[in-house]
């Protein structure tokens, strides 16, 4: 064994190197290249209230479609919750329409995608009398839970009592509180729920007889058909409501049940034979199975849509996106494109100011002017994911305005950064020192660079603060938090500014956990809040809450708005009935079917 | 040079002399400079260039991304004559600088780790083979504990933890924190291997004459250790470190592409890896460079220490 | 044999406990607030501390490690529900016992870690056994070259390109998956085929070379240059004395490599997108999900020390000189 031998069989050892180097020199670059890509133009639809005749069932047939077969569904986050009562995240709320029906739901029309508000367990969306201060409804004909018993008022009455038991900590709380009072309070009313035999009073809530519903509150309550749209104003049988246990085991009133649940895994729901078709003006019963697996990020599922082989023909998504880093991908792709849909979503992303260390008005006006909205969006997916957002309340809310633009963000998608070092300037705080939170995750943590480039241009010292991604918003929820500027998201629960305005700009929610992150109190705003929410006419307070958060903008600049989110999806060729559920901000699985 | 050499040559002559004539090791050594230059030189190839590893060229002027995709307009990941080796998608950064940069943090990280491994695997190797009795089998089981960590997933699982040490929740984690963070966990598990072939040689190079003259002529055992035994350790301990280097850059790497490692903006060669597998499906280009550098760094490396241990020791048969 | 297993067998015990106090000792120095992660959107004080109660985070740490380690003999009960024994504790975020949410996850970890093992293992060696047969030539120089090359690669760079030009590009490439094998074999195979010829690339290299230089070295060793001198046939020679010689020190380098790939071949699982265990440690850690990740690192470490006593006891039945001690 000589140097030289050895020597030489390293030469060609280079030699080798220097191949896989050509040859990954030969493959093709990116980028578009050709033409650039055009910005998509959206409306959203609002939604109107249906009438008792629209409550009615069948749902009308879709063109096309056929019954059999089982559609594959791929989602990133494992459900948590198939307990009604405790689902409120999109993920959970879109995959319950298939299972649990409410007292009344969105119906989305298959060939125009408008949305309208009707009676699902209800024959309608409810009657009001003594001012709006008391609710009717009447469940219809013919309802029957999975196990082939009917549903009765009893079962309505116990789904909401349940909610006022401790474990129930995740739902949503608007009819609780209305019927029984603020905050935590409400619990007061029904210690321990319905378990020990205990009921609400009959002055509360009322079932006189097995079809009847009665909800009496104190004042006007004018969005009641709303609230009892939530998932946890159902039914729930008495006898099978083990507590904590029925999220694993919920009886199901819809035209699916849970056959399989896997927690981290995935769930598959199979037909329900005792659901009715003519009681559901919403809902059909096209596939015989929906198979949901979780953990596919939105990476693997594009990769898998966009693929279209095999079983993967028949997958769909529910709400996971089109991956950023294959947008462009998809767009070229015509045949892809033919299945996808673009199409905005309720939820606003803001940055919150922290109004309790950040004091002058000016800086923060400051700051909302140098927010790069554009070049931050682009690092969570551009235009197929969001539109640059002008105003606090996003368009698929009743009212809302377009143009409504005051710190010019469509303008200048990189921040004002000249008007900004103006602003600070005559505040005389230059150098203003800027502490900025933000999750541990990819498209925030390149977010963060582009916030810091634009602040600190604009005059700002900025100290940046990474964040766990898991306890990002117990974080950020505190009071007393340090930081002073930071992400958060919001969505309206209904189309509504009723669901936006008061709990994130109401003084009354400055604590721990709740969504007013900038911790706005101003006495100016909260009475405005308490007027509009008197308007018994839902027509008349919908622009009233759009100005009203037109005015915390201008006025408090407690938050400034980055973008309006879109969710661009894809589905398999192989499965036809798709459409928008626009008061989820996801994709309906009521009248899918596999072609 | 130890006194009363007869021989014109020193062995440390010798061994120079056997190098040079390794012509591939020769190339491999003037590889790895020319990667620590890069590192050392950074700021001067930016001063050259024109352009820095933080702005955001993309983003400043819009008619460098597609708006939608965010993807350089131009073919080959934007490659011209402005931006040598393209774009990045997204953020529009240099991708040259953020490579010179990024193997400038690595390498720093690397040979940081590389150092103190070294040191803590020559004081434990020496320590437990010379001392022998009680301490070596505790350092033995010590070894063996930390040997049965699962390497990879102990780096990923305590990075987090390292930096909460450290860092009050209030603050920043500034990035030295983070780097320093990042040589502390390769460190503490870095290190055994080099120990345990120290112990096994000091073993069997205690019962050699020469140190038993020593011991007989009086001589402390902190001289017998540094005179006698560790010039006869030299070739392992050099050839261990150089292999544990590359080791050291790539697990780094490794940690940044898995997104425990170095954050945004500090440019890191393993995000650059992490970056390039979201982006591979529009922008092979941007992943071309780094892998490339990298592939080229390793194999330089592995090169360099076969080629050191043939110099050093020309009895190895390969 | 049997006292040897034993022994070691304690020992391994004796380093798993380490292990577990070590890791749980540190993990609750981690800021994490896990009552949060089962809190949901309208979380308040009031719900955060019922969430807290429920789940005993609220003991101290000593006594919550006690309960762990009792939990894994015994099994525990909690008060979301009853944890079956091993009872590697309960996560908050899958709302689920660890254990079974690994045992899940096994399948992938295992196809990947045996299916790349017996691929490189075979190529490795079956290289380095021709290497070292046609030492000196072309063939042996080539080889040399190859291994020190993939040795030199990463999974995060080649496994990229792999699956940029096989399966985004070429289209001649599943995109990598796990399917049960117990559903569809052919699936089974075809998804797993490009992670197992990535690793392969990368890992045969060690066994090329340590096969070729073990061979080498055997050759001149005194009992092959008798065997020869008997006038054997080269070939007999080969493979039944120098070859024998040959296989402890891979074995040895095997069992160490099948050992840490069991414990969760993190960055691979994450370039191909499979669902392993290694995967589930990086998902944990970015989801803060502290009782996972404990489970995924105390299996994990059993793994290693368990395939080292194998390789241990292996070592011993293939080369007799080798005394138990």
């Amino acid at each position: 064994m000589t140097v030289n031998r050895t020597s030489k069989v390293r030469t060609c050892a280079i030699a080798l190197a220097a191949g896989a180097l050509v040859l990954t020199a030969c493959s093709e670059g990116g980028g578009s290249g050709s033409d650039r890509s055009t910005e998509p133009t959206m409306e959203a639809h609002g939604i109107t209230l249906g009438s008792a005749a629209d409550s009615t069932g069948p749902a009308k047939e879709v063109p096309g479609a056929k019954k059999g077969g089982t559609v594959r569904v791929l989602q990133r986050d494992a459900y948590e919750y198939l307990d009604p009562g405790q689902i409120y995240v999109t993920d959970e709320l879109i995959m319950q329409t298939v299972y649990n029906r409410t007292l009344t739901n969105y119906q989305v029309d298959d060939k125009t995608g408008k949305t309208k508000l009707v009676g699902d367990l209800a024959t309608d969306i409810g009657r009001s009398s003594d001012g709006g201060r008391t609710w009717t409804y009447t469940l219809k004909d013919g309802l029957k839970f999975e196990d082939g018993t009917p549903i009765t008022s009893r079962d309505v009455r116990h789904s909401i009592e349940r909610l006022y038991a401790k474990y129930q900590t995740n739902g949503p709380l608007y009819l609780q509180q209305w019927l029984s009072g603020e905050g935590q309070t409400f619990r007061k009313a029904l210690p321990d729920g319905p378990y020990g035999g205990d009921h609400l009073p009959a002055s509360v809530l009322d079932t006189p007889d097995d079809k009847t519903i009665v909800f009496h509150f104190d004042q006007p309550r004018a969005e009641v058909p709303f609230a009892v749209a939530m998932p946890n104003i159902g039914a729930v049988p008495p006898g099978k409501d083990k507590k904590e246990g029925y999220n694993k085991a919920p009886v199901a009133s819809g035209p699916y049940k849970v056959a399989d649940f896997k927690p981290g895994k995935g769930i598959t729901f199979v037909r329900n034979e005792h659901w009715d078709p003519k009681t559901d003006p919403i809902r059909h019963q096209y596939v015989d199975r929906f198979e949901v697996s979780f953990g596919h990020q939105w990476m693997d599922s594009t990769r898998r849509l966009l693929a279209d082989q095999g079983a993967d023909k028949r997958a769909m998504t529910w709400n996971n996106a089109v991956d950023p880093a294959q947008i462009s991908t998809v767009l070229k792709d015509k045949e892809a494109m033919a299945r996808s849909l673009t199409r905005t979503q309720p939820y606003v992303d803001v940055v919150s100011i922290n109004t309790s260390r950040v004091k002058n008005k000016k800086v923060r006006e400051a700051l909302a002017w140098a927010f790069p909205n554009g070049q931050y969006l682009q690092q969570y997916g551009g235009p197929k994911a969001g539109e640059i957002a002008g105003s606090l309340v996003g368009p698929t809310l009743k009212g809302h305005n377009r143009d409504f633009d005051p710190f010019q963000k469509r303008k200048y998608p990189g921040g004002n950064i000249k008007k900004a070092k103006e602003l600070l300037k005559e505040a005389g705080k230059e150098g203003y020192r800027i502490v900025y939170a933000y999750g541990n995750d990819k498209p925030a943590q390149d977010a963060s660079v582009v916030v810091v480039r634009a602040l600190e241009a604009a005059g700002f010292t900025v100290e940046k603060k990474e964040l766990d991604r898991g306890t990002y918003y117990t974080q950020i929820g505190k009071v007393n938090n340090t930081y002073d500027l930071y992400r958060s998201s919001w969505s309206a629960d209904w189309p509504s500014g009723s669901t936006v305005v008061p709990p994130v700009y109401s003084g009354k929610n400055v604590h721990d956990s709740s969504p007013n992150y900038s911790h706005l109190n101003s006495p100016t705003i909260n009475k405005e809040i308490e007027r509009i929410e008197r308007i018994e006419d839902l027509d008349k307070a919908a622009p009233e809450w759009v100005k009203l958060a037109e005015r915390v903008l201008t006025e408090e600049i407690p938050q400034v708005p980055v973008f309006y989110n879109r969710l661009f999806t894809l589905w398999g060729s192989g499965i036809g009935g798709v459409k928008f559920h626009e008061p989820y901000g996801a994709v309906d699985p009521t009248a899918v079917f596999v072609r | 040079m130890v006194a009363g050499e007869l021989v014109g040559r020193s062995p440390r002559q010798l061994m120079w002399r056997r190098f040079r004539r390794d012509r591939a090791g020769v190339v491999a050594a003037l590889v790895v400079l020319f990667f620590f230059a890069v590192a050392l030189l950074a700021p001067v190839i930016s001063w050259l260039y024109g352009k820095d590893a933080y702005t955001t060229y993309g983003l400043d002027r819009p008619e460098l991304l597609d708006p939608v995709s965010g993807y350089p307009m131009k073919p080959n990941g934007g490659i011209d004559g402005e931006f040598w080796f393209g774009i990045e998608p997204k953020l529009g950064r240099d991708v040259l600088m953020q490579l010179v940069y990024g193997i400038r943090t690595s390498l720093l990280i690397g040979l940081a780790a590389t150092v103190l491994s070294t040191i803590t695997g020559i004081v434990i190797g020496v320590a437990a083979g010379y001392l022998g009795g009680r301490t070596d089998y505790f350092l033995g089981r010590l070894i063996d504990l930390l040997l049965s960590f699962p390497q990879q997933l102990f780096f990923v699982a305590f990075m987090p933890v390292v930096t909460a040490l450290f860092v009050s929740p209030e603050k920043e984690t500034p990035t030295y924190l983070r780097v320093t963070a990042l040589v502390l966990v390769l460190w503490l598990l870095g290190w055994m291997q080099l120990a345990r072939l120290l112990r096994g040689q000091v073993l069997s190079l205690r019962e050699r004459e020469f140190i038993e003259a020593a011991r007989v002529t009086g001589a402390s055992p902190w001289r017998i250790i540094r005179r006698e035994l560790l010039p006869n350790l030299g070739t392992p301990i050099l050839v261990q470190s150089t292999l544990m280097l590359p080791m050291f850059v790539t697990a780094e790497a490794g940690l940044s592409f898995l997104g425990v490692g170095v954050v945004e903006p500090t440019p890191d060669w393993g995000r650059m890896f992490a970056k390039g597998a979201e982006f591979y499906e529009g922008d092979i280009t941007y992943m071309f460079f780094p892998g490339v550098a990298m592939v080229v760094f390793v194999v330089a490396f592995n090169l360099l220490g076969d080629s050191v241990r043939d110099a050093m020791d020309p009895k190895t048969t390969r | 044999m049997l006292r040897f297993l034993i022994r070691r067998s304690l020992g391994a015990v004796v380093i798993l406990v380490l292990i577990s106090a070590i890791t749980f000792f540190l993990f609750f120095a981690l800021p994490a607030d896990p009552a949060r992660l089962a809190c949901g959107k309208n979380c308040d004080p009031a719900s955060l501390a019922l969430i807290n109660e429920n789940l005993g985070l609220d003991k101290p740490i000593p006594v919550q490690y006690g309960e762990f380690m009792v939990g894994i003999v015994a099994g525990r009960d909690f008060p979301v529900g009853h944890c079956d024994a091993p009872c590697f504790g309960y996560s908050f975020v899958n709302q689920e016992p660890v254990w079974p949410t690994i045992v899940d996850r096994f399948p992938t970890t295992l196809s990947l870690a045996l299916g790349a093992a017996v691929v490189f293992l075979a190529v490795g060696v079956g290289l380095g056994m021709i290497a070292a047969w046609r030492r000196g030539t072309w063939i042996d120089k080539l080889f040399s070259s190859l291994s020190l090359l993939g040795q030199s690669l990463q999974v995060y760079f080649v496994g990229v390109l792999c699956l940029a030009w096989f399966v985004s590009g070429l289209s001649i490439m599943e995109q990598p998956a796990y399917h049960p094998i117990t559903e569809n074999p052919a699936r089974w195979f075809s998804g797993m085929l490009l992670p197992w010829l990535v690793l392969s690339l990368i890992f045969m290299a060690n066994y090329s070379r340590m096969t070729r230089s073990q061979l080498v070295e055997q050759l001149h060793e005194d009992h092959v240059r008798t065997a020869r001198a008997k006038g054997l046939s080269g070939r007999t020679v080969f493979f039944r004395y120098a070859w024998r010689g040959a296989i402890a020190p891979i074995v040895t380098i095997f069992g160490m490599d099948l050992g840490s790939l069991l414990g969760g071949a993190m960055i691979t699982e994450y370039t191909f997108t499979l669902h392993g265990v290694g995967r589930l440690a990086v998902d944990s850690v970015r989801l803060t999900d502290l009782p996972m990740l404990m489970g995924v690192m105390l299996i994990s470490s059993a793994a290693i020390v368990v395939f080292t006593i194998v390789v241990d006891a292996l070592y011993a039945v293939i080369d007799p000189r080798v005394r138990l001690a």
